[in-house]
């Protein structure tokens, strides 16, 4: 029984090393795609929290809150500014597009008037109800003409609402500023006093985050934490295309019919690719995430630090890859040639990764498709390295990301058995 | 166990695949001696390698039973049978990218061989065979003829004593083609039964001492080669195959 299952064994790890593209699918693809994908994750995040936005202005206000929006804006260290003498907004829209700015603000001739006028009424209203003045101010509303705001049709929505709340907030302490200032010249005070303009513009609530996990060695979650995992289950599960085409070929090829007649049996030949590609899937992880610790701080991009529980961190590269391998011999068990198994396998892998959020992450899906997610035996593995690599969760949390893929596995494997059983191959 | 095969016995055999309307074979009853050279011969489509499939196992008849007998009257079935089976089919049924010598290597552990048995007949195959200079390149590269031979050496590793060969020189040289019947005669010669199916009549005479001939799943004649020749007083097993078709 050994000396069978080592003969096998040896043959299936020729037969791999022998297949060139499929070492190519298995392990340059991967790392190709962990490459690209963290470093354009990585400088989209650098270009919103380093690098400055570049915003033209065209301030065509007659008072001054115009150029104190202007002076604030500049002083977020957001923005690239650069200011444009331009009357007519649509002509701002035309400067946009030609000069390559991603963002372009402009604010109109009375747009300071206007927000004095809004100021004075708010703030008569309120010492009128305050009982400070006796005359009562008229029910007037004052209408606010808006901030005209041209974005680039490149730049991602979310991108822009983003810098639409930086801007209203900015203007939100414009507003505060002249209410008190309002209010202060409804009481009699001519001047309102400098450091309680300073202390309106200074204490703003800072907004600590923090990422809610268990242990604070894994610091903030980053590209490399989230890319590194993600693409190495996309490989492991692109092996179908390697071990099922495997199972195809030997099945069409006349070996199966030999095996059929000499003293063995299928199952430990199966086995034997199990546990070889087993170990292809286990060195899969350890070259993808070597590079990740090793090869990435080279390179400017974050360190990927590993869990800190060894073996929950094991356990899941076990069941991940086990699930992966059953996955891959069920194709090659069903398909009937090479070209279907490799095409129902790889169409199949970008579909489950689609799905299962190593593209897009499942929480922007709608509520259906998540549904439909959860059936990704991806989802379940991105599932179990998040609550590892994220949040540095426990056993008790992977619970039910072993419980699928355990099932998963299990389906897997039925499936196979009773299409060799059907066929009389066991 | 005793596994010293007496003969192998057929008793009216039928098979009818899922699908087909008509059988693949009908009712086709026979003996095999140990020692024989069988040869199955008949057109494309004829049921031979149907019936090679039957006797090796792969596949179930519909009706009737195959029988391998030990000289001590017990059945060999199950395992046992397995290990004094031999079949070379008729597609390169090994692994192109691997050397001759690894894929002996493979074949050979099914059968519980040594390493050193395994080195030493695998040695003795392909020098026998020609081809041991190749031993050690990847099959992909080989020709036809050098396949066939890797093939038949494969299904020789394990030195059965009963050997199942589907048309083994089809699309074979004709040195390559020598060479494989003259080695088979040498094993034949230390006690191998041979059975081969083939639709190279003139081949089959050369080569086999006994003949079923088999038509649309029928058998047709049975029996030593030279005696069914004298029998239906014809020259060679070409014009007897000829004869026997008309007049059905």
């Amino acid at each position: 029984m050994m000396i069978k299952l080592i003969a096998s064994l040896k043959k299936e790890a020729l037969l791999l090393l022998s297949d060139k593209v499929g070492l190519i699918v298995m392990f340059i693809m991967p790392i190709l795609l962990v490459f690209v994908m963290t470093i354009i994750q990585d400088s989209a995040y650098k270009m919103v929290n380093e690098n400055k936005i570049s915003l033209l202005i065209s301030n065509q206000d007659n008072g001054e809150q115009g150029d104190k929006l202007v002076q604030l804006l500049d002083e977020s260290g957001l923005f690239d500014l650069a200011e444009i003498s331009i009357s007519e907004p649509n002509e701002l829209k035309q400067v946009l597009l030609e000069d390559n700015k991603l963002t372009a603000l402009y604010i109109p001739e009375n747009f300071s008037s206007e927000l004095l006028n809004k100021a004075d009424q708010i703030s008569r209203t309120m010492t009128f109800e305050l009982g400070l003045i006796d005359e009562k101010p008229a029910n007037t509303s004052v209408q606010l003409s808006s901030l005209n705001f041209y974005t680039d049709p490149v730049l991602q929505e979310n991108y822009s609402y983003s810098i639409i709340r930086v801007i209203s907030s900015l203007l939100n302490t414009i507003e505060n500023e002249l209410m008190i200032g309002s209010i202060y010249s409804e009481v009699g005070i001519e001047h309102s006093p400098d450091n309680f303009k300073e202390q309106i513009k200074s204490n703003q609530v800072v907004i600590n985050q923090i990422p809610a996990t268990n242990s604070e060695k894994m610091g903030q979650p980053n590209s490399t934490q989230h890319n590194v995992p993600a693409w190495t289950i996309f490989a492991i599960f692109f092996m179908v295309v390697a071990l099922g085409s495997n199972i195809v070929k030997e099945r069409i090829n006349g070996s199966f019919l030999r095996l059929k007649t000499m003293p063995t049996n299928y199952i430990h030949i199966l086995s034997s690719k199990m546990l070889v590609f087993l170990v292809v899937a286990s060195l899969q992880f350890l070259v993808i995430f070597s590079i990740g610790i090793f090869i990435f701080p080279l390179i400017n991009l974050p360190q990927l630090v590993l869990p800190s529980s060894s073996m929950a961190f094991i356990a899941t590269t076990f069941i991940c890859s086990l699930a992966a391998v059953s996955y891959a011999i069920m194709i090659g068990a069903l398909a009937k040639t090479q070209e279907q198994s490799n095409g129902i396998g790889a169409i199949s892998i970008i579909i489950f990764a689609a799905l299962g959020g190593i593209w897009v992450p499942t929480f922007v899906m709608p509520e259906y498709l998540k549904i439909i997610s959860e059936l990704s035996p991806m989802h379940w593995c991105l599932e179990g390295f998040y609550i590892l690599f994220l949040k540095d969760g426990s056993w008790g949390e992977l619970s039910s990301v072993f419980g699928f893929l355990l099932l998963f596995t299990a389906f897997c494997q039925i499936i196979t058995y009773l299409k060799l059983k059907f066929e009389k191959i066991l | 166990m005793n596994l010293d095969l007496s003969h192998i016995e057929l008793n009216s055999i039928s098979k009818r695949y899922k699908t087909a309307l008509i059988d693949s074979l009908s009712n086709v009853s026979f003996q095999i001696k140990s020692g024989d050279k069988v040869g199955f011969l008949g057109p494309n489509g004829a049921g031979k390698t149907t019936l090679i499939s039957i006797l090796c196992g792969l596949i179930e008849p519909t009706t009737g039973t195959v029988g391998y007998h030990a000289k001590d009257g017990a059945q060999i079935t199950g395992v046992d049978l397995k290990k004094i089976l031999g079949f070379v089919p008729q597609d390169h049924a090994f692994y192109h990218e691997l050397t001759p010598m690894q894929n002996l290597a493979y074949f050979g552990s099914l059968y519980n061989l040594s390493r050193q048995e395994i080195k030493t007949r695998s040695h003795s195959l392909l020098s026998v065979l020609g081809i041991l200079d190749v031993a050690n390149q990847k099959i992909n590269t080989f020709s036809g003829g050098m396949k066939r031979k890797v093939n038949l050496a494969i299904g020789l590793i394990h030195r059965p004593k009963i050997l199942f060969l589907d048309e083994p020189t089809v699309g074979v040289d004709v040195q390559s083609k020598l060479s494989i019947i003259k080695f088979l005669n040498e094993i034949n010669s230390k006690g191998t039964t041979i059975i081969y199916s083939s639709h190279h009549l003139s081949e089959a005479e050369d080569f086999c001492s006994q003949i079923v001939m088999i038509d649309k799943g029928s058998l047709m004649a049975h029996g030593a080669t030279s005696e069914l020749i004298e029998l239906h007083k014809v020259k060679n097993l070409q014009t007897l195959f000829i004869k026997l078709t008309e007049s059905k």
